[in-house]
């Protein structure tokens, strides 16, 4: 039974199919590939991809708390 | 501005007894040695060429910096565009972190980086234990070349863990 704002109900939550495991298995094994490939990564390739977090990040924080002077975006080559 | 000029600024600031050494820690350290995170600033341990017996002083870096045109922003150096905290050595494990130092080369530049068995403990002291440095200690765990032993020596001999 779907509720009125359109969301699954509990019961059909529960009822859902769960992922099997060897498919969370996968999941977890190319998660822990990215992350070890972005760790192989070329010095220069991370700091530009530390650049992009920053401009990524930067707006989740501001929404949080107020931001300190010096935390801004690198203008800066990598 | 380039990445590369900040790094080849705490050379010179070393070449010219500014510091008598320096290691590059935190986020910026960990950046190093596994994935990019975010941050703003780069995290610099200085020992300072203090003579024994004196207080520990900060003059002769915002000299330096003044010297150069480095502005300073509340407690960061803007060095080559890069907000650059430098942080005299306040304890036993940070001299050896800054001792134990590893040289790394970033676009021929040569710099010194606190090894990741270093910064696991570093993070792991109690002023700077937090969730997100607990978490970034256990990334450095996953290290395939991690020496295991030297970590809990290190903890061991300062009194930490996780």
């Amino acid at each position: 039974m779907t509720s009125l704002d359109g969301m699954a109900s509990h019961s059909e939550l529960q009822d859902a199919e769960l992922p099997s495991a060897a498919l969370l298995d996968q999941l977890w094994k190319g998660k822990a590939a990215l992350h070890r490939r972005h760790a192989n990564l070329p010095l220069r390739e991370k700091i530009r991809l530390v650049i992009e977090l920053q401009r990524i990040v930067l707006p989740l924080i501001a929404r949080q708390r107020a931001l300190r002077s010096w935390e801004r975006p690198w203008d800066i080559e990598p | 501005m380039a990445f590369a000029d900040a790094l080849r600024a705490l050379n010179t600031m070393k070449a010219e007894r500014v510091v008598e050494e320096y290691a590059i820690t935190g986020a910026m350290a960990l950046v190093f040695w596994t994935e990019p995170v975010p941050t703003f600033d780069m995290d610099v341990l200085v020992l300072l060429p203090t003579p024994p017996g004196s207080l520990v002083s900060l003059e002769g870096i915002y000299r330096w910096a003044e010297s150069r045109g480095y502005a300073v922003q509340d407690e960061h150096i803007l060095i080559e565009g890069l907000p650059t905290q430098l942080v005299p050595s306040p304890n036993a494990l940070s001299r050896e972190a800054i001792a134990a130092a590893v040289e790394v080369e970033y676009q021929g530049v040569l710099v010194r980086v606190a090894p990741p068995e270093y910064l696991i403990a570093l993070y792991l002291q109690p002023q700077a234990k937090t969730a997100k440095r607990r978490e970034r200690a256990t990334m450095l765990l996953d290290l395939p070349n991690l020496n295991r032993g030297l970590v809990d020596d290190i903890l061991r001999r300062h009194g930490l863990s996780f």
